[in-house]
Formats: C-alpha cells, structure tokens, sequence
C-alpha cells in the first residue's frame, strides 16, 4: 500500500459518516445578478456532510464565499442570488429530510431556523438587541420556538443560558454591561434554545484575543460533542485546527479540498497548493504569503482559480480540476514524509 | 526615540483607561504590545499615534516632547508616525478611491505634485494591482482594503509606524503579506515600529520584543 | 427598503407628477403669452369647462392658468428658500459638528431659541418687517427652516467625526479645515440635500400659509396660497373649484417630491453589502 492509499483510506474513514448525516450539501451553487449584468459566482458546486457530533471546519480567505454558504443554508441570501444544488438536512425522527435550498420562507421561518439551525453569529454585540437584558431576549425568543408558558419560558431561557456557559447571575443584564466572551455566550444561548442539531457558526471568533477565541471555541466543541453538528466558518486557522474534525478549504467560491483535520494540521498536511499556502503563511510556520491576491468572484479564470498563483501550475490547469476524492486538484501535493 | 514616561489617559479624567504606562520604542526597533481586547491598549496605540493627548505624564517623539497641545498635535510630528487600525472599513473614507486613499495624505500636506509617483512606488509595496486602484472601498474585500490603508500610513515616510491589531481581521496569507510589506519599509528606512495585538505568536514572530500588557499597564517581557 | 415593484412604481409616479409640474410650470408661461391677470366679469365663477377646465374665479379669471403661475411663484419661493435654508443649516451644523467647544455650544444654542418660538409666530414676524413680496417671504421660510437642517447636519458630522478614516486623515497631516471639506461635508451632503429635497413642500405650505393669511404675496399675485385665500369667498358662497384646483395643486407636487425624496433615501441606506457582493 502506497502512503496515498493510505491517506485514501484514512479520509474514507473519517468521512464515512455520510449516511448518518445531519446536512448533507450536493452541488450547491449561488450565484449574484449585479445591475450592468455582472455576475458573481459566490459558491460553485460545493458538495460535503456533515455528521452528528462532528466538526466541520470551512476555512478560506474573507471574500471566498464562506459566509455566503451560511446564508444560502440559512436562506437568508438577497433577492438578487440565485441558488442551484440541494442542501439536505435531516429531520429529528430520521425519516425524511427537508431541502433548505428548495424550501419556501415559511418552512424556513417556521420549522427550521432556530429550531433545526442555530446560527452563532459573527459579533454578538452587533447580534443582540441593545435595549434589552439578555433574559427577556431570550425568552422571547423560547416563547417564539415554543409558545410555552411564562414559567415554563424562564426554565428554558435558564437552561439555554446555561448550555452556553453563560452565568445566570448576568441574565438581566444589558447587552452592553457584557464582556465580549459573555456576549458572544449569551448569542450561542440563542443559538441553542431551540435545541437545533446543526449549529453554523460564521466568524464566531473575529476580533477576539485568542484565550477568548480558545474559550469560544471549546465551548463550540461542546456542542458537537453533545450531538450536534457544526459547521465552523472561519478564517482562523488555529481556531480551526482547535476543535475541528475535519477542514473544507473554500478558494474563489469553491471547495478545493476536505481533510481529517489531524492530517492537514499534522506533519503530512493538506494536498491543495493553496491550503498549503495558508498553512505556510502561518506565524509559527513559514510566515510566509501566498503571492498574489484571490481572483474576483465576478470574473473567474477558465480553469483552476489558484493557477495564477500556483508554483505548480501547469498548462494542464486551464482545465477546471474536478472535485474528486476530496479533491480539486490537478498537481496535488504527495504527503509530506 | 519614542517614550511614553507615566502616562496617563482616557476619555474621562475621573476613570482614565490606564495609569502611568511607560513605554519605548528605539528608532529602528519593533516593540509588539500584547493584551487582551479592552485593556487599553488602542488607547495607548492613539496616544503613540498623536491622536490622542495623554491627560498626564510625558510623551517624547524624537527628543521633542509632545504632551500638551489643544486640538491636534503639531503637523510635522502627526505626520512622523504612521497609523494602521484594526477595521479597514471604518478607517478608509468610502468616497475615495484606493488610489486616491494611498495618496491623500501627500495632498492634505501640500505635496500634490509628488503623489503620482509615490503611488507607483506605494501600489506595488503593498500588493494593490493597477486594476484595484480606481474602484473605492465597497468595491474591494477587506484585505485589499487594508493593503491601501497600511500604504496610506506609510505614504509620507514615517519614521514610526503603529499598527494597532492591523491584521486581526484578515486571513493568514494576508496577514503575512501585510507583515513582510511593513519590514520591507523598515528595511529601507529604518523606521521604528509599535505593533498592537493580541495575538502572541503573531507578534512574538513578528517584532524584536514583546511586552505584556498587566493590570493595564505595560510590562516588560522578553522577546 | 420596499418591494422593488412597490418602490418602481414610486419612484416613476412621482417622477411623472414632478415632471408634469415641471413642464406646466416652466414651459407654459412663456408659450401660451397670456395674460393670467386678465378680468373678465362676464366670465365670473363659471365651472370646469373645455374652455377653462379648472373653471374660472370671481373676477372671470381663467384658474388653470392663475393656478400655472401661481405653482411657478409657490415653487419658486420654496425650491429657494429650501436652498438658502439647507446652505445655512449645513453651514452652522458642520462648523458646530466640526470644531465643537464653545463654538457648537453657541451655535446649537442659538438653534434652540430659533426653535423655541413656534415657526409660523417667527415666519410672520419676518415678513412682516418687510413690504410684501418674494424676497421676504423666502427669507421667513428660510429663517424657520434652517434648524432642522443644522441639527441633522451636526450629529451626522459629530459622528463621522471620532471614525478612524477621519483620525487616519489627521495622522496624515490634514488640517481641520482640509477635514471638514474632504471627508466631512462629503459625507453629510447627500444628508443634506435629502432635507432640501424634503424642505421644499414644507417650504411651500409655509409660504401658502402667509399668504392664505394676507401676509405672504401682493394679493393680486397668483401663488398657491393666494389662490386658496381669494377662492374662500367663493367657497362661501357654493363654489367648490376655485379652492379644489389650487389645493390639489399644493397637495400632489409636494407628495411627488417627498416620493422622489424618499426614493434618494433608499439609494442612501442600501443594504449592507456582505462579503459576497464584492
């Protein structure tokens, strides 16, 4: 057995998860209508699973797309997008499964978002209404899912809070009177109320110091460990090889590779140029840049994105790779030794 | 030289945001101050940057002391440092374009007739393409737009450049680009450098020495 | 931000009305060459006709035409006195906004006693410093409407004012002065010219209400307000046009613009471009 073959079979094994999935992503595509006939290709066929208790980790340059494949989940995209692919979530009971991308807004409003998803927002100060104490927001937001009575509400709005390792001594508390840890719990609180086993978390960590990032992080690892899925969208690699258990690596709106997160954090490391890349441009690696800048998703080159700034370019690359195995690569990287 | 000898400051002289912060940064040196978010340190950053006037002690740019002025610093010592904030979006005026960013600080000095040739020398330092320049800040991502900002902070040749969390929003790639873009400046000029952060093994690997920002006041650590 | 049909139809219906003004009020006068001023007694109060199809007034005037020049003149007398009140406000707001200390205490104080009289009070006050006529009556809408403007200039301007782009332009050795005009005013004119744009209907109901009460316009000269006041006799008396047209008059053209206006506030506030939209 050749050590590819053995990476073969380790990512077999990691991935296999794939018929108990909670999501399950096929060629998902969203693309922009810009006035002046522009379009911008946000996300291009990307295709993943998630499993329950499992971590994804999609990692990317701010602009690749990522937070656009929330928001497509999430159908919360403007009217602009135009979306094509399916994006299936599994119901609680395991029978059937909903499409998020198909589903109309009243499917979404009423049976999903908050029930099924929970979304850990991006800056929580931002995310949570200022004129309130955390508690009322978060009964309201139970007696939005449920429609429980008041006693019943203050229970579960406790029981959230304390899910997300927010103190109760600060429930009636002001957004503003929180630190940026507790804000960020008291948003995961909201997140979690709803009991949603697939939990996306865009950016949670932008702009925290890095034990708050670690804290937050780990708490999210919590999560997963308790049964749910999380999709982690980040651009924080270290946050990423924290918790994650296996990493997407999104370039100019596509996925390029998937990778256990032991291997493309360890010695062997990710098979993709561009995620070597950014491994390489890390502080405590290389530190060295990618050269270049990402391409604009409105004018995307004929082949593979990266070749531009690809050392190992060829002419082979103005063909698009397919995404294979993991894979969208034509010069894959062998595994380090 | 640039000291900050018991400094005090903040937005309300009943509750400064920190007390008697000493502070220097050797010409040619980079120093990284490290602590966590709301310890006070973009304060400090601002006070470095002559943005903000300390309430007391002594801040000495250069061998002149600079601590006590009414509405801006004087200009000659505004424009010795270079200042980079953390969100490129709020810190670039989104009516400008990029070229027009990078520039603007030649223009608002009287040094028009230079700019043209500072920006081709700025554009490729900092890694903006030709392309980038005419579009404005909602029209480029925000890497991109931090490239223009840090080429605006080093547009008149500063001779101390303040990042405060330049890169905390910007992905890895980007962040050593801006970092390898900043030491080619000093390279070449020898300008000292005061890296604001959180981020230990960013600054550790970046700057000659670390200090520790403690019970809100700067602490000297090794590098 | 509305449904974008809802916000189409808005936007091309106000603009159809503004335009139609426009023309009437532009076009008209000088090609028709007649005289709007002309009496003819044998003609008095007669209904909406072919012939005069807003009627005619008690003295046998032709009201469509009385109603052309009297829209010209009420919007005239608005579109400047929103000017030299935008020009004013903008002025007074960006300097208190922009230097701040005793300066903005002083101005926004005299604000606070211009407001503290109510407008109308202040507005007959004005004119009636004067003899009748347009220059003191713009001046008295003008004089009342102003302090809007200042105030909303000068949060706006007190805002922008502690943002990084404004410390980086100081860092980079821009003066106040090069502050206020390069980064500031640029940034509050769209502000301001919305309120303009606003200011103008309130400018011509304040106009038409000195006049309604004889303090406004020379009698005999056609504005809105005139026309509303010399029709009340008539009113009196069973005849409902020569009210109807001139207050239409001064209804839809000031709905139209406030429906323009409100179409540049959403072109002001788009929705927050995400990462994608780049």
């Amino acid at each position: 057995m050749t050590a590819e073959n053995v990476l073969r079979a380790l990512d077999a094994v990691s991935a296999g998860r794939a018929e108990d999935a909670v999501l399950s992503v096929r060629d998902l595509s969203v693309r922009f209508r810009l006035r002046g006939g522009r379009t911008v290709e946000a996300v291009s066929d990307a295709d993943f699973d998630l499993g329950a208790g499992e971590c994804l980790a999609l990692v990317g340059e701010s602009g690749c797309g990522k937070s656009v494949l929330a928001s497509a989940l999430l159908g919360l995209l403007p009217g602009n997008a135009e979306t094509s692919g399916t994006a299936l979530l599994a119901d609680p009971d395991g029978a059937a499964q909903t499409d998020l991308i198909a589903a109309d807004e009243k499917t979404l409003a009423r049976t999903v978002r908050g029930r099924r998803v929970g979304l850990v927002p991006q800056s929580p100060a931002a995310h949570l209404t200022p004129v309130r104490t955390v508690r009322s927001q978060l009964e309201e937001t139970v007696r939005a899912l449920t429609g429980t009575s008041r006693r019943a509400r203050r229970k579960a709005a406790e029981d959230a809070a304390e899910r997300a390792a927010f103190p109760a001594g600060h429930l009636d508390r002001y957004p503003h009177e929180l630190s940026g840890g507790l804000a960020q719990r008291a948003a995961t609180a909201l997140a979690l109320i709803g009991d949603a086993r697939l939990l996306l978390a865009d950016e949670p960590t932008t702009g925290l110091d890095r034990d708050l990032v670690d804290r937050t992080v780990d708490e999210l690892r919590r999560h997963a460990d308790d049964g749910r899925a999380l999709l982690l969208i980040t651009h924080d690699l270290a946050a990423a090889a924290r918790i994650a258990d296996r990493v997407a690596v999104m370039y100019a709106g596509r996925i390029v590779e998937i990778a256990p997160a032991h291997r493309f954090f360890g010695p062997a490391g990710p098979r993709h140029p561009y995620a070597r890349g950014l491994l390489d441009a890390l502080p405590d690696r290389a530190f060295t840049p990618i050269p270049g800048m990402p391409p604009e998703l409105s004018a995307l080159p004929e082949g593979c994105a990266f070749a531009p700034r690809c050392p190992l370019a060829t002419e082979l690359c103005s063909n698009r790779p397919e995404f294979t195995a993991n894979l969208a690569c034509h010069h894959p990287e062998h595994p380090r030794a | 030289m640039l000291e900050l000898d018991t400094v005090t400051a903040g937005y309300d002289r009943r509750a400064p945001v920190f007390r008697g912060a000493s502070l220097t940064v050797a010409p040619g040196e980079s120093v990284g101050l490290l602590g966590p978010s709301g310890c006070g340190k973009s304060t400090l950053a601002r006070v470095a940057a002559l943005l903000h006037r300390p309430d007391a002690g002594r801040f000495v740019l250069d061998g002149t002391e600079v601590t006590a002025w009414r509405h801006r610093a004087p200009r000659e010592l505004r424009t010795a440092v270079g200042v980079v904030f953390q969100q490129p979006r709020t810190a670039a005026d989104p009516r400008l374009t990029l070229a027009d960013l990078l520039v603007e600080p030649l223009r608002a000095t009287g040094r028009r007739a230079e700019a043209a040739a500072r920006l081709a020398e700025l554009a490729p330092a900092v890694g903006l393409t030709p392309d980038l320049l005419g579009r404005r800040a909602h029209e480029v991502s925000d890497g991109q737009l931090q490239r223009a900002c840090l080429g605006r902070a080093l547009a008149l040749r500063p001779r101390w450049l303040i990042c405060d969390e330049m890169t905390a929003m910007l992905d890895a790639s980007t962040t050593a680009a801006l970092v390898a873009a900043v030491e080619t400046y000093r390279e070449e000029t020898g300008a000292g450098l005061l890296a604001v952060g959180h981020d230990r093994v960013l600054l550790r690997r970046w700057c000659d020495r670390t200090v520790e920002w403690k019970d809100c006041l700067p602490a000297e650590e090794g590098p | 931000m509305a449904d974008p049909r809802t916000h189409r139809l808005r936007l091309w219906s106000s603009a159809l009305v503004v335009g139609v003004v426009l023309l009437a009020v532009l076009v008209v006068p000088p090609l028709v060459q007649l005289d709007e001023q002309a009496v003819d007694l044998s003609r008095k109060l007669l209904p909406p006709s072919w012939e005069h199809p807003f009627g005619t007034d008690d003295l046998g005037r032709d009201l469509l035409l009385r109603c052309v020049y009297g829209l010209r003149i009420s919007l005239l007398v608005g579109l400047v006195a929103a000017l030299v009140a935008t020009v004013v406000g903008t002025a007074v707001g960006a300097a208190a906004g922009a230097l701040g200390g005793w300066t903005d205490r002083t101005l926004m104080r005299l604000v606070d006693t211009f407001s503290s009289v109510p407008h109308l009070l202040l507005g007959i006050f004005v004119v009636a410093l004067f003899r009748p006529g347009v220059w003191p009556v713009i001046a008295s809408v003008a004089v009342t409407h102003w302090l809007s403007t200042a105030r909303i200039v000068r949060s706006e301007v007190l805002s922008l004012r502690t943002r990084p782009f404004v410390e980086a332009a100081i860092s980079g050795g821009a003066t106040r002065w090069r502050v206020a005009v390069r980064h500031l005013l640029p940034a509050v004119l769209p502000q301001a010219g919305l309120a303009a744009v606003l200011m103008v209907p309130h400018a011509m109901w304040h106009e038409s209400a000195l006049s309604f009460l004889g303090l406004g316009l020379p009698s005999h000269q056609a504005s809105l307000g005139n026309l509303v006041q010399n029709a009340r006799s008539s009113l009196l008396a069973g005849y409902g046009w020569p009210t109807l047209f001139p207050g239409l008059l001064l209804i839809v053209p000031t709905l139209a613009l406030a429906g323009l206006a409100g179409v540049w506030r959403d072109r002001l506030n788009p929705r927050r471009r995400s990462e994608l939209m780049l």
